[in-house]
């Protein structure tokens, strides 16, 4: 009997509760205590290893810290998950993964060594005690393993705070698919989620990635999904950043000013990982307070006079040419700026009253030559009206310049704001300067990001820096005021967005056809791409579908879709378990629903996922 | 002093703040804005008021020629509306932005609906200020508030303030949000006035800057809109500022009794740019509106727009528009309902991938030049030529921030477009042609409202799914309330629409349209149909009773009435306009209804006269009565009406507003009554008409009281014997205080 065996090597001093008996040959671990070995099928000849159950792993995480923790080697990798997301305060396990990383060149490999690598085996067999609840009682903002001592704190706050973005040459330096083909070659790594890692060849100290791996996130609250939240941004981010997923220009260029806006804010933010109900009231009470006393500031300033002198004004009905700047006297008054021929005049009716509420607002500047000026696009009942205003030098560009755009989003000058958009204006500005000396250089400090880092290598050639920089700026304006979590947030939908997102890709070969096609599989439906072309050929819905089999033994798809719709094929870059765990998965994602409340119905998980190996 | 100082006010300022800085000096241009904003800057300076006062004084001249104008020409007003109605392609103008003109155009029925909506703005404000103001007179500290002018008036002011009291009703859904709303208690008798102290004074002193804020806060933009409808006819009302689409579509509702669908939009054309785009529910109507030009022809429609919110009524079409057709027709209900969610439901709303062929105007020219076009969420992009479709080389052509999309109308023949299904994007304020603005022309209509839908979406995201459920909810319980709004007069709701039939110009209209639409015109202007109600489509028989006084009816006639429930029927068979003969309404299932009315006119009858205006609560009953009797006495009505008001030759201009008073008076005092609460069973066609007024007010008084109740309370106070004469009176009054003022300074 196998507890005896248990109980014998008990007499040695030392806590034995975790090692359990695994029969490599069969690749089986016999955790039936109460089985007989000939129940088992063991001879004498069998070689039986006596080890813990738990073991270290090395777990790359999205944000691209790896962590060592003690995960379990013998339950399924669905559990093994779950206790690990249990330990990292990341809700809803069951929309990640556990990834096998990319074979990284020898080259790198020594590299790899001297990174850095945040010890979490002080945490042993994670709690595997009351924690079904899904809303885990934080202390001090986190769960209470971490609390423990400072390190561990700080390597808490490595999970939630969003990591400042990484140097240009870093991210050049990524693996990048550069083809459908070779995202769907990254799918082929994922592990068995109903079989254990022991038996996947996953050994003692191994690395894996932790991955979000099915793209329906389900009820993301900021409150209780503060690493859940942050570790979802940074594996969108690095999707971006690596052309993992498509975007357009303009896209790129709003995903950039949004890390910026995140890093800024995320630095300056530290206490996100107060969230405890209290600390939520005390701020938020706080903040109303301040709000309020805003709004009394502001009543008092109604009529808050920008004094700016000497601002030159050109206006530049299409066909006159840029010669005319000529001085006035102007005074921005809530949302409209007025202009006088003098100081003195100013008292007096306006040569000419603008609103700016819904114009347009560019910058032109550039520093070198001094040159600052704003282009405003106002709207009018004939079309645009163009307006430049050139300012004198930096100080006044970055006042006019905030004023301007929140005029244009109809707030005035009293509005709080102002001095927020004048700061993030100059820094800005900083960055223009700075890249000429710094040669595209990592910065130092984050006043100035090398905005090269925010967007994919691709844009690394198209622009320099001082390109860049002022379009990142542009769309920066437009979220400029969101909070941490509102950024985040923004970031996410952005990203969730985008035509391509959430699809994985496969390649398979349908049956009766002669080439290779990609299968993309997205939330709620599949895909089938010509590789040639890149053209989606076809769309089938799940919920659609009737029923799904496998053939393990040719290792072959079969899906019945309604109005007798029949797919097969075979799949070439990935096991057809994945393929099956994949499509069971999102439907499991799509069986959750907020009556059912928040235990996960992991029976039901294997059911759809496991295949044979369920039986 | 109170109610003609702050009508004037109210007029003036909405004159001045016009587009003519200079104060309604070019009174005659043809603008078609009204601009009412109540923000007269009251500032403490003596000074300051007396100059504003003079100016508005030579406003006031200018707004009394007009009345004076338009009094002028009181029978012609009949033959205007009909013209209106006739060919709609002849009123150019939806917004007013002149009041003269506004008056001159209005149509009779829409000035009732006008006036009612301003009087009852000015009653709340009067006594908000009202409160106020006779708490400050007394006090040492010196009155700012309005000072002077009033003081000719100031006959009129006790009676008013003391009145309103009694009335002080939330006037719900109209436009006189902020000023209404707040309520304010009766004001403090004056006796007590005198014997306060200085410290008293000081708390006035308080008062009069909370006053002040009150007033600041109603610095709120209202704009004056004359919406068309389907069948040529039109609605004018005032909208607030704050007010949204859904808000004024609600209001809509209320007035013209259509069925609510969720596909009711308001519309905005420019024939110039000959183009049409439906408001969604959750924007601003003001705001758009403020972007129209002077001259502008522009117009706002209530319609029924199918593509409104098609996208929840067949995803199906936009978010599988790949599949063919076969498959989308024999889409299932639960497979919509897991589309709308996937797609709505989510962290933001998904958009439609869709990719065309366009074609694109080219910029200045007439010719069209075709290019492949994807719609993402970020914007819409082109493919340059010779590139791929990968989303790294797609060109953005523009996105969604500042601009709206528009469908263009009939381009073939303005642009030479290869067809006319074109939408075009701009930004709003743009209204004439202008190389900012971006045409594009697809193969088919499909195609067309695919793009737009899909642009839509992509601006306003997941909003529109929430209106399409307001809306929904919206129409559900409209046609619940049809269903249930048989005879029993249960129904509280009953919107005082129904009491249309004011003057003969209704006639006119109702007469003109088969339809529920034209008659709710009519009732719409008579009164600010009190927000809540549902409209039912039956504008007489559901919507006379009042809620309260069911009580004191015999419940077991109405429900079994309400259970033959013929009401649904009725909205669609009687043109209620027509006042179709008492016979029609009764119809099919009119027999069980009428009896139970009956029996409670007897016994109603004698509360009604006995107790004039106190015993409102035993008077609440009369109304059912009339309310079931209603349908047939259409024609009786106007007769009374047209005896009862003997001013209207005075004053057509303002004749809106008297004819609630009269009916009140008539109610309300002892000596008119015995008319209106005309015996039941006999002559149930005469009381109907009679009785809708009475009841109308009647209504009003037991909840809150709506504004009408107001206007009427004054006249009754001034006008004393006459209730017709309420309105003449007033505005007698109003023209005498303007003179004398002019005559002091």
């Amino acid at each position: 009997m196998l507890n005896q065996m248990n109980l014998n090597s008990a007499s040695i001093k030392r806590d034995w509760s975790d090692h359990a008996i695994w029969w490599e040959q069969k690749q089986r671990w016999l955790l039936r205590t109460s089985w007989t070995l000939e129940k088992y099928g063991i001879h004498a000849d069998a070689r039986l290893l006596y080890m813990p159950q738990h073991k270290p792993l090395k777990l790359g995480l999205p944000n691209g810290i790896t962590l060592r923790l003690h995960a379990c080697f013998s339950s399924p990798v669905f559990q093994t998950l779950m206790g690990i997301c249990r330990m990292l305060n990341i809700r809803h396990p069951e929309e990640l993964s556990l990834l096998r990383p990319l074979e990284e060149k020898k080259k790198k490999k020594d590299k790899d060594s001297a990174e850095e690598i945040y010890d979490l085996t002080e945490i042993f067999s994670p709690l595997k005690s009351s924690f079904a609840v899904s809303r885990p009682c934080l202390y001090n903002g986190m769960p209470a393993h971490f609390a423990d001592s400072p390190k561990m704190e700080a390597i808490y706050k490595m999970l939630s705070v969003t990591q400042p973005p990484p140097a240009p040459e870093v991210v050049a330096k990524q693996y990048r698919p550069a083809s459908v083909v070779d995202k769907a070659h990254i799918n082929g790594r994922w592990l068995d989620s109903s079989r254990c890692l022991i038996q996947q060849g996953i050994r003692e100290n191994d690395r894996l990635w932790l991955r979000f791996k099915y793209f329906a996130f389900y009820d993301i609250e900021p409150k209780y999904d503060v690493v859940r939240l942050t570790q979802l941004y940074e594996q969108a981010r690095w999707s971006i950043l690596l052309e993992d997923i498509d975007c357009t220009e303009e896209e790129m260029m709003l995903f950039g000013a949004l890390q910026y806006h995140i890093s800024k804010v995320s630095q300056s933010e530290p206490k996100l990982l107060s969230s405890s109900a209290a600390m939520d009231d005390l701020e938020s009470a706080l903040q109303s307070l301040e709000v309020k006393m805003d709004g009394e500031s502001s009543s008092a300033s109604e009529i808050f006079v920008v004094k700016l002198k000497h601002v030159t004004i050109c206006f530049r009905p299409k066909k006159l040419t840029l010669k005319g700047y000529k001085q006035y006297w102007f005074k921005f008054q809530d949302t409209s700026i007025s202009y006088y021929k003098s100081k003195e005049e100013s008292i007096g009716e306006p040569i000419q009253q603008i609103n700016l509420r819904g114009c347009e607002v560019a910058p032109d500047v550039n520093m070198a030559a001094q040159k600052f000026l704003i282009r405003l696009l106002i709207p009018a009942p004939e079309g645009m009206n163009e307006v430049y205003l050139r300012c004198e030098n930096e100080q006044q560009y970055a006042q006019w310049m905030a004023a301007c755009r929140l005029a244009s989003k109809g707030k005035s000058l009293a509005d709080s704001s102002f001095q927020s958009e004048i700061k993030s204006i100059h820094s800005f500005l900083a960055m223009q300067r700075t890249n000429p000396s710094s040669h595209g250089n990592t910065p130092a400090n984050d006043e100035s990001i090398n905005t090269h880092s925010l967007v994919s290598p691709r844009y690394h050639k198209k622009y320099k820096t001082k390109q860049l920089t002022p379009r990142i700026l542009d769309a920066y304006q437009n979220v400029a005021q969101l909070s941490l979590t509102d950024a985040l947030t923004r970031f996410l939908q952005i990203w969730q967005a985008l035509p391509d997102f959430g699809l994985s890709y496969i390649v398979v070969r349908f049956k009766g056809s002669r080439k290779d096609e990609v299968l993309g599989i997205a939330p709620n439906r599949l895909i089938r791409i010509d590789l040639g072309v890149g053209d989606v050929v076809k769309t089938w819905r799940y919920n659609n579908m009737k029923q799904w089999n496998v053939n393990w033994d040719i290792r072959q798809m079969a899906i019945e879709f309604e109005g007798n719709v029949n797919i097969a094929f075979s799949c070439v870059t990935a096991d057809c378990k994945i393929v099956h765990e994949f499509i069971g998965g999102y439907i499991f994602m799509s069986t959750r629903s907020r009556e059912k409340s928040d235990t996960l119905n992991e029976e039901l998980f294997h059911k759809l996922t496991g295949g044979h190996e369920a039986l | 002093m109170t109610v003609v100082v702050f009508l004037v006010l109210f007029l003036l300022s909405s004159i001045s703040r016009g587009r003519y800085p200079s104060g309604g000096a070019d009174v005659h241009e043809s603008c078609n804005l009204t601009r009412r904003s109540e923000d007269f800057e009251i500032s403490e300076k003596m000074d300051d008021i007396d100059a504003m006062f003079s100016d508005l004084l030579g406003e006031m001249d200018l707004l009394t020629q007009s009345l004076e104008q338009e009094t002028a020409a009181p029978t012609s007003l009949p033959t205007t509306t009909t013209t209106t109605t006739n060919n709609n392609k002849e009123v150019n103008f939806s917004i007013f932005t002149d009041l003269n003109e506004s008056l001159h155009e209005l149509e009779d029925t829409d000035l009732d609906a006008l006036m009612a909506d301003l009087v009852a703005d000015l009653n709340a404000t009067e006594e908000k200020l009202a409160a106020e103001i006779q708490g400050l007179k007394v006090p040492s500290p010196p009155p700012p508030d309005l000072p002077p002018p009033p003081k000719g008036l100031s006959a009129h002011h006790p009676a008013s303030p003391a009145s309103p009291a009694g009335s002080t009703g939330s006037n719900v859904s109209t436009p006189a949000s902020s000023s209404a709303s707040s309520p304010l208690p009766p004001p403090p008798p004056q006796s007590t006035k005198p014997t306060k102290e200085e410290i008293e004074a000081q708390m006035k002193a308080d008062k009069i800057k909370l006053a002040l804020e009150k007033l600041k806060e109603a610095k709120v933009k209202k704009l004056v809109v004359k919406v068309l409808l389907n069948d040529g006819s039109s609605k004018t009302l005032m909208v607030d500022e704050r007010q949204n689409v859904r808000e004024v579509l609600d209001n809509l509702f209320e007035k013209t009794h259509c069925d609510c669908n969720v596909d009711w939009s308001l519309c905005e054309t420019n024939p110039e740019l000959q183009l049409e785009r439906a408001f969604e529910d959750h924007e601003n109507l003001v705001e758009p509106l403020l972007a129209w030009t002077r001259d502008s022809e522009n117009k706002i429609l209530f319609k029924e727009r199918g593509e409104k919110y098609e996208v929840f009524k067949n995803p199906q079409t936009f978010y599988l528009w790949k599949k063919d057709n076969k498959a989308l027709k024999a889409i299932k209900d639960k497979d919509k309902e897991i589309l709308i969610k996937e797609n709505f439901c989510g962290t933001s709303a998904i958009v439609p991938d869709l990719e065309a062929v366009l074609h694109l105007k080219e910029d200045g020219k007439k010719s069209w030049r075709q290019r492949l076009f994807q719609l993402r969420a970020s914007g819409i992009y082109y493919v340059p030529k010779g590139k791929t479709k990968s989303s790294r080389d797609l060109v953005c052509f523009l996105q969604f921030d500042n601009v709206n999309v528009y469908y263009g109308k009939d381009f073939k023949g303005k642009y030479k477009a290869p067809t006319d299904f074109c939408f075009l994007l701009k930004h709003p304020q743009i209204q004439k042609d202008s190389q900012y603005i971006k045409y594009l022309c697809c193969d088919d209509a499909c195609t067309m409202n695919l793009w737009v839908t899909g642009i839509r979406i992509a601006k306003y995201g997941a909003s529109l799914y929430e209106n399409f459920k307001t809306a929904e909810k919206r129409a559900a319980v409209s046609s619940v309330w049809t269903n249930r709004s048989a005879p029993s007069c249960s129904n509280p709701s009953t919107p005082s629409p129904t009491i249309k039939a004011k003057s003969p110009s209704h006639a006119n209209g109702h007469a003109q349209k088969p339809q529920p639409g034209p008659t709710s015109t009519d009732v719409g202007g008579v009164p600010p149909p009190p927000p809540p109600p549902p409209p039912p489509p039956l504008p007489s028989t559901s919507t006379f009773p009042p809620s309260p006084p069911e009580p004191v009816f015999a419940p077991p006639p109405p429900p079994l009435a309400a259970k033959s429930s013929p009401k649904p029927a009725f909205p669609q068979q009687h043109p209620p306009p027509n006042f179709p003969l008492p016979p029609p309404p009764a119809m099919d299932f009119p027999p069980p209804p009428p009896l139970p009315p009956i029996a409670d006119h007897s016994e109603a009858p004698p509360d009604f006269l006995p107790p004039p205006p106190p015993s409102f609560g035993s008077l609440s009953p009369l109304p059912p009565l009339p309310g079931k009797s209603l349908p047939p006495p259409p024609p009786p009505c106007f007769r009374r009406m047209d005896q009862s008001l003997p001013p209207p030759p005075p004053d057509p201009g303002f004749l809106p507003p008297p004819p609630p008073q009269p009916m009140f008076t008539g109610a309300g005092a002892p000596p008119p009554p015995p008319p209106p609460p005309p015996p039941p069973p006999p002559a149930p066609t005469a009381a109907p008409s009679a009785a809708v007024r009475p009841s109308g007010s009647v209504r009003k008084m037991p909840p809150p009281p709506p504004k009408r109740t107001t206007p009427t309370l004054p006249a009754g106070g001034g006008g004393g014997g006459g209730g017709e004469g309420g309105g003449g009176d007033f505005m007698s009054e109003l023209m005498k205080a303007m003179q004398k003022k002019r005559s002091v300074p």
